[in-house]
């Protein structure tokens, strides 16, 4: 049986639960809170040594990093494709499996911290002690909270990232081509969240957000969308 | 037709080539020269704006990221698998090639250019400098190389680095003490990704990487060294990188395979 690990108001969680609906999988659900900062808690961190959502548990296996986990999924069950229809597809797909980690969902988690105002309450900072010293560090960075330098590289990567996205999408249906990805499913919760952080992007975009959100596998999960202040992965530290 | 734009057999540049070495592809290698900033070039920016090598181009299909397109290669053309057969071995494939690429390269990247790259810009005019700035297509890259060029990477930056480095040698040598290769039992991506940027580490970290030390990643870095499509590999190019592998052969007391 599959256990997923997951918290509303984490992208990369939902990406792995349109998967999961997607594919038609079986499997056992284990939330999360990450107002409540479960993610840092003794009991999580054994399952997940990052403090990161989501993890899948596979058997004996505990299997994190999201977009590795959709390939995953995907290669295990049989059904609906979702790597992409062909290896320009699926060299696509994984592209943007790398750019939502290094250049969306890092400059999306400081974005939204500052415009969610996060705090981390007093309770919560016992657990930033217990966290490898990479993931100490972001929270430390975001408790002294970003300045507008940071603010101002963290915005600018989010809209070039809108603008990839609508050269990629020009003419095309779905991101990487004809086929619906694993592309638009690692994207689509990202850049759910632009707009209620006031990040400009191309109006084409709309367009494939609304095509994504209508699949019944994303509106089933439309309140998982909403965004919480929560550290993502850490920004590239150089070039 | 695939044609690979690169530099050197080394890093990033190094994977493209490294893989179709192995799986036995002819290709065009068209050599892009970092020192003479090639890679801004009007021609080289047509392929890819970013300016950033490798760039592969399949049939007019470019690629600019390089794992993925490692994977690209090996699903495309006939030759030897790259790629384990069990899902979850191919997680840990992907897994490590995402820390290496994340994680482990740019901190590698960051204490060998600081090292080696920045000194050649003290005393140098910064109305220069910036002119050189301004034609960096990637704002994170123009970051990088501001830092290198007015020495303003910290000392903290660089530990940190380190200690990621240092972890990175360790987890290596834990995991290649279970198995042979990276993701277990056969050579796949996953150990050209990481050899790609640590085939010298022996030579260039030898208090930390050694017989004692780490005995598991030296019989992985002499069990990679050995492979003559790797050794063929390091012939493309200037002849730089191919003579330092060289070099690390004798050191690691590598025989020089057959040339092919």
């Amino acid at each position: 049986m599959i256990t997923l690990y997951y918290a509303p108001g984490s992208p990369h969680s939902t990406a792995v639960r349109i998967v999961l609906a997607e594919k038609d999988i079986e499997h056992q659900l284990h939330k999360l809170d990450l107002v409540a900062y479960e993610q840092h808690s003794p009991e999580y961190l054994e399952v997940n040594c990052h403090g990161m959502v989501p993890t899948l548990r596979d058997g004996g296996r505990l299997l994190f990093d999201s977009f590795a986990i959709l390939q995953y999924l995907d290669e295990v069950h049989p059904g609906t494709v979702l790597a992409g229809g062909d290896p320009r597809e699926r060299y696509l797909a994984s592209k943007w499996g790398k750019y939502v980690e290094t250049h969306i969902a890092s400059h999306l988690a400081i974005a939204r911290w500052a415009a969610l105002k996060g705090k981390v309450p007093g309770h919560a900072r016992a657990g930033l002690e217990r966290l490898l010293p990479e993931r100490a560090q972001l929270w430390q960075r975001a408790m002294e909270g970003f300045g507008p330098e940071q603010l101002a590289v963290s915005t600018n990567a989010l809209v070039k990232a809108g603008d990839r996205l609508a050269d990629d999408l020009a003419g095309n249906e779905w991101l990487c081509g004809d086929t619906f990805t694993i592309g638009d499913i690692a994207v689509f919760p990202h850049l759910f969240q632009f707009a209620m952080l006031g990040i400009r992007y191309p109006r084409e975009i709309d367009d494939w957000m609304e095509r994504v959100a209508a699949r019944p596998s994303v509106a089933a999960l439309k309140e998982d969308l909403f965004p919480v202040a929560v550290m993502g992965p850490e920004p590239g530290r150089w070039g | 037709m695939i044609e690979v734009y690169t530099w050197e057999p080394n890093a990033n540049s190094g994977k493209p080539l490294f893989c179709l070495s192995e799986k036995g592809v002819p290709f065009t290698h068209h050599y892009v020269d970092m020192g003479a900033h090639e890679h801004f070039s009007p021609e080289f920016l047509a392929i890819n704006p970013d300016g950033t090598i490798p760039a592969i181009v399949h049939d007019g299909f470019v690629m600019t990221e390089s794992t993925p397109a490692m994977e690209y290669i090996d699903e495309v053309f006939e030759g030897p698998s790259l790629r384990p057969e069990d899902p979850f071995r191919r997680w840990e494939m992907r897994i490590l090639m995402r820390y290496m690429d994340n994680v482990v390269a740019p901190s590698l990247a960051m204490i060998a250019s600081n090292r080696l790259a920045a000194p050649r810009f003290v005393g140098q005019d910064p109305a220069e400098l910036r002119a050189q700035l301004d034609r960096i297509p990637l704002p994170e890259r123009r970051t990088a190389w501001e830092k290198l060029m007015f020495q303003s990477t910290s000392e903290e930056e660089i530990a940190e680095s380190e200690r990621r480095v240092a972890e990175a040698i360790g987890r290596f040598d834990a995991i290649l003490e279970r198995h042979p290769w990276l993701a277990g039992e056969e050579f796949s991506l996953a150990d050209i990704g990481v050899f790609a940027t640590f085939y010298g580490l022996s030579q260039a970290r030898p208090a930390e990487v050694n017989e004692s030390k780490t005995p598991n990643l030296l019989r992985w870095l002499r069990r990679c060294h050995e492979r003559p499509a790797l050794q063929a590999a390091f012939r493309i190019g200037r002849g730089f990188i191919g003579q330092r592998a060289a070099e690390i052969r004798q050191q690691l007391s590598v025989s020089e395979a057959t040339v092919r």
